[in-house]
């Protein structure tokens, strides 16, 4: 019983050893250089992080381009809406963020009065 | 002239490719043939690649450069271990194929068919026995268990494929 298990085993590790020795399909000069090329590769950032990178862009771009468009009379930064009183022409307001907003006060006739609030 | 191990490991530590590149070449069958014991022939070769742009970032944890081989095959026998779960995850045990004699024409695929069925680890201890002829220390060091580790392994890994041959699940 012994004796049949260990020809078994001797036949499947006779088999193993032959299938285990066989070369590589990609020769070592070929992988070689596959490697050198992967270690190239990999110095660059991951195409995730530059997809990434991208998004993020054209996230800023896509807001900057919102938030400087002309908007329609009577609509104005949600801020403003709620906040603000009724502006004269020749008032720049700049929403800084919720609490700040400041007046930009343009001189009409083009004198060097005027100022900010 | 043939470098010495060592002398290459130290000039890729500086930078120098070319010399990971003759690293490489040296190592790339050995490489290959124990990865393809642990995770079979398809995915192998891409595995050893992987392994090798892992083992370039981080040579200069390599503690003895003379020993540079043991210390790649296990970052190899690592790298096929996590697409060895990666696959398991895919493909339970149940849907391989049944395996087939050793007597088999096909050579290897039965070899392999076995093989595949037994864990990770066996399939290891008995590729560097039986096909690298490694010693118990040699495989202890290079997969970094103890020698009664790899005897233990070994002994399950024939109970199994014993098993197999009677027809038997592993």
């Amino acid at each position: 019983m012994n004796d049949e298990r260990n020809d078994r085993i001797s036949c499947f590790e006779d088999e193993l050893r032959r299938w285990g020795a066989q070369a590589p399909r990609t020769p070592a000069s070929v992988a070689r250089v596959r490697v050198l090329v992967r270690l190239d590769q990999s110095r660059r950032p991951w195409p995730w992080l530059r997809l990434a990178a991208a998004a993020a862009l054209l996230v800023v771009v896509a807001i900057a381009v919102w938030q400087g468009a002309p908007r329609p009379a009577g609509e104005s930064s949600p801020h403003v809406a709620l906040n603000a009183p009724p502006l004269d022409p020749n008032v720049v307001v700049w929403v800084v963020d919720s609490r700040t907003t400041v007046y930009f006060v343009l001189s009409p006739d083009g004198s060097a009065r005027g100022g900010v609030s | 002239v043939d470098t010495s191990t060592g002398d290459l490991v130290g000039a890729a530590r500086e930078g120098d490719r070319e010399a990971f590149g003759v690293l490489v070449e040296r190592a790339w069958n050995r490489l290959v043939r124990l990865a393809r014991s642990v995770i079979g022939e398809l995915e192998a070769e891409d595995a050893v690649q992987e392994a090798l742009v892992v083992a370039w970032g981080r040579l200069a944890s390599l503690a003895d450069p003379e020993h540079f081989d043991a210390w790649v095959s296990r970052i190899v026998f690592r790298r096929c271990l996590r697409v060895n779960r990666r696959r398991l995850a895919r493909v339970p045990l149940e849907a391989l194929p049944e395996p087939r004699h050793p007597s088999d024409p096909e050579v290897g695929l039965a070899a392999w068919q076995l093989l595949e069925r037994l864990a990770p680890r066996q399939r290891a201890v008995l590729h560097l026995t039986v096909v690298e002829g490694m010693t118990d220390a040699e495989i202890a060091s290079l997969l970094a268990i103890t020698p009664a580790s790899v005897r233990a392994h070994r002994r399950r890994a024939r109970e199994s494929v014993a098993r197999m041959l009677r027809g038997g699940r592993p």
